[in-house]
């Protein structure tokens, strides 16, 4: 399969701080695939070197097979900053940035408005961009990324200031957006998120890859040998009991109700289940995995606090 | 693999639609409508109605004169005048020959100058009434209290006081009051010149008879004969003294094309700081190269300030046509003023763009943009010295500078009857276009790095830099 984007030790520096440093990425056509990283990280400054709006100092870079500059009109790109014409009518900037893509203009007013249907914004073509609340305009934005059909789709935090409703009416698109073939790519603050959409994550942290894998293989690599279990009693009496029959090397209670408990060494699955059922009386037990954000803590080396953090520092 | 129906574009397709949507959304705007369009018309209306207005509104004199003229020369002499005259003195102390040319150009002239032309001769309607005395109270003549009283009482449109020595040149000092006018409040100040200036004149014609001067004699010395003035050039080129109303034609160029340039190029400042503080900008680097962007926006209004010269300019021309003075302007200075045009608008377009993309809002603008004003300020300051002396040192240095060489150069080829040296205005168009081409360039590089800039609006020194990193 062909590659959509080839990054090769692209660095950038601005003044006193190294944005990006040496970061290699190799992303087949049609893949889904996060950036993940804290605020600062150099997500945005990749994505602009990606779209050619700024150059990489060093490194080499192919998008779709050569320049973005060169295939702009197969690239769709939501701005991490969001911005439309207030004065300009949703349609006239729709068609606008349509032209701008090369989108042939037979057609093209009903295209708008099938995608305005599309996101739930029926009849406001004729409406001033600055009539709308902000999550409407996010859409609009967002269509603007979408109205050309692009073959490769940048969207830096596409899901920032949307409510859950919103949020998944982005996700539908975006695996249509898949479906119909389009390699897509995406940051997001928002790990669940790309916990249940990505096939492929890249971290970075500092302007350096920490990570690029498949969601797999990133859950092999780090779930950690656990199982949690909803006891029907006292949490804490039946992490006693599960400590003294021998299974488990840790056992802890947590306020939900629940008890973690780390498997001794050369317990297997199967084993394991059948200890704790043993152990006492049970609503529930599971297979502890480790999630995206547990990796991106344990990556990043931060508090949690800062995958929350919402519009600090300006990535650079 | 992409779905899209795309079609295959030049880089100037790209830079079109952007052309066309910044042109799009200036002049087709109500906006730009009212004022570029309206209010210049309003203006140029309310010039052309005023005159016909003012007929309308010219108030008749009617009613009786009472004249107390102890010499018994000047009162019927100024009814003479008047009954004769009426009130063509209105126009002032304009010679007799230029007011012989207005009358002829009413006779021949056709359309809105005729008319307004005629309008602004506004005769008013006089129907007067004399009562002449010789001396108060003498042969049944009332006192001048008497008089007074009627004046009052609204009998009388005036009383007039004749000094009895007033028509004797010898016995009265030059500047000696000859007669008093008394009117009532609510007299018209244009009645009052008319009596005023028919009384003057019988009591001027009265003390030069006096003096045993004819009248013809008196004509012949009373205007002051005028000097023509020929510039001799060190090349020995002779030509007349440019007049009063060839001053007008340079720096109606100038200020044409200052209107003209500025007018857009502040669109250009102001749209480029909308889309950065909309934040709109990264949405069109990503659709559109940093060139092709600014080429399109320079482009687009570009054709915002052409439509402006056409429409001003067209009125212009229209109006020295109206007038019969389309001599004045020649094809050579036409096409200099397209070409120097050209060159002021992509060095201030691209000035202003440049500050536009390198701050977030209009007050940081100011003070980068205020360098850039006070040089391009320097030809309005330099109109008159330039015009009065197009060869001059002054003017000649000027004309070399950017970026107000272009307005410099068009005051000079205008307004020079000794023609400005042809290796001088070769000189300025290679140099001058060179220096636009230099300043796009140097625009392009900080617009470049400039769109993507947040925060504090940088210094002059940042922005050299800007200009040269990679």
């Amino acid at each position: 399969m062909s590659l959509a984007i080839q990054l090769e030790n692209i660095s950038k520096r601005f003044g006193s701080v190294q944005a990006v440093d040496e970061v290699s990425l190799e992303l087949p056509e049609g893949s889904l695939c996060g950036f993940l990283g804290p605020n600062g990280a150099g997500k945005s400054t990749t994505i602009r070197m990606l779209m050619s709006i700024i150059s990489p100092d060093s490194g080499v870079l192919r998008v779709l097979g050569g320049s973005a500059l060169d295939n702009k009109d197969r690239i769709g790109y939501l701005p991490e900053e969001r911005g439309l014409y207030r004065k300009m009518k949703v349609g006239e900037f729709l068609w606008y940035i349509a032209k701008l893509k090369g989108v042939h203009p037979t057609g093209l007013t009903q295209r708008i408005n099938d995608w305005l249907d599309r996101v739930q914004l029926p009849g406001v073509a004729k409406k001033r961009c600055e009539e709308l609340s902000k999550g409407m305009q996010q859409k609009v934005q967002l269509l603007s990324a979408l109205i050309h059909r692009p073959d490769l789709l940048i969207l830096d935090e596409p899901y920032s200031g949307l409510d859950p409703l919103n949020s998944r009416l982005i996700t539908e698109l975006i695996r249509d957006e898949q479906r119909r073939g389009a390699t897509i790519i995406f940051s997001t603050h928002q790990m669940h998120t790309a916990e249940a959409l990505c096939d492929r994550v890249l971290l970075i942290n500092k302007g350096k890859k920490v990570l690029d894998a498949n969601l797999s293989q990133l859950r092999a690599q780090h779930d950690g040998r656990g199982i949690v279990v909803e006891p029907a009693g006292d949490p804490q009496a039946y992490a006693d009991a599960a400590l003294a029959a021998g299974f488990a090397a840790r056992a802890e209670s947590t306020h939900k109700g629940l008890v973690e408990i780390e498997l001794r060494d050369g317990i297997g699955g199967n084993e394991a289940l059948n200890a704790a059922l043993a152990a006492g009386a049970c609503r529930a037990v599971s297979l502890r995995r480790l999630s995206l954000e547990d990796v991106f803590v344990q990556l990043v080396g931060g508090s949690r606090a800062d995958l929350h953090a919402d519009g600090g520092a300006a990535d650079v | 693999m992409s779905n899209a129906k795309t079609v295959r574009r030049s880089w100037w397709s790209r830079t079109g639609t952007i052309s066309w949507r910044e042109f799009k959304h200036t002049a087709l705007t109500k906006a730009f409508f009212f004022g570029a369009v309206v209010v210049p018309m309003l203006f140029l209306g309310v010039g052309f109605l005023v005159p016909f207005m003012i007929d309308k509104n010219a108030p008749p004199i009617k009613g009786t004169v009472a004249v107390l003229d102890p010499t018994g020369k000047i009162a019927a002499a100024a009814q003479h005048i008047i009954d004769t005259e009426g009130d063509t003195g209105l126009f002032g102390d304009m010679p007799a020959e230029t007011q012989e040319k207005i009358d002829t150009a009413v006779a021949s002239q056709g359309g809105g100058a005729s008319a307004m032309l005629a309008a602004a001769d506004t005769r008013s309607e006089i129907d007067l009434t004399w009562e002449i005395y010789a001396q108060e109270g003498v042969d049944g003549a009332p006192s001048i209290d008497a008089l007074k009283d009627e004046l009052k009482s609204g009998n009388l449109v005036a009383l007039i006081l004749v000094n009895p020595n007033g028509a004797d040149a010898k016995a009265t000092a030059p500047n000696e009051a000859g007669l008093s006018i008394f009117v009532p409040t609510s007299s018209s100040p244009k009645h009052q010149r008319l009596i005023g200036r028919a009384f003057e004149t019988a009591l001027q014609d009265a003390r030069v008879q006096s003096l045993g001067i004819t009248d013809a004699d008196f004509d012949r010395v009373r205007q002051r004969p005028q000097a023509e003035t020929f510039r001799i050039s060190p090349t020995g080129g002779e030509a007349e003294e440019i007049n009063g109303a060839r001053m007008l034609i340079p720096a109606g160029f100038m200020f044409l094309m200052w209107i003209c340039v500025f007018t857009s190029a502040n669109q250009l400042l102001t749209s480029t700081i909308e889309e950065k503080s909309n934040k709109v900008m990264e949405v069109l680097l990503a659709a559109a190269s940093p060139m092709q962007l600014l080429a399109g926006k320079i482009l687009g209004q570009a054709l915002v300030s052409v439509i402006m010269l056409v429409m001003y300019g067209g009125a212009a021309i229209a109006g020295l046509t109206a007038a019969s003075m389309n001599d004045l302007i020649t094809t050579s200075d036409l096409i200099l003023f397209a070409l120097y045009f050209i060159m002021a608008y992509f060095m201030i377009a691209t000035l202003m763009v440049a500050v536009g993309s390198a701050v977030s809002d209009l007050r940081e603008a100011q003070s980068l943009v205020g360098p850039v004003m006070i040089l391009l300020i320097i030809p309005i300051m330099l109109w008159l010295p330039i015009s009065e002396s197009p060869n001059g040192m002054l003017a000649t240095i000027a004309s070399f500078v950017p970026p107000g060489m272009p307005f410099i150069m068009i005051l000079r080829v205008t307004a020079a009857n000794e023609p400005v040296p042809m290796w001088q205005i070769i000189a300025s168009l290679v140099w001058g276009y060179g220096a636009m081409f230099g300043m796009l360039w140097l625009g392009a590089r900080i617009f470049r790095v400039g769109v993507l800039m947040q925060g504090k609006p940088p210094t002059p020194k940042e922005l050299l830099k800007w200009a040269f990193v990679r």
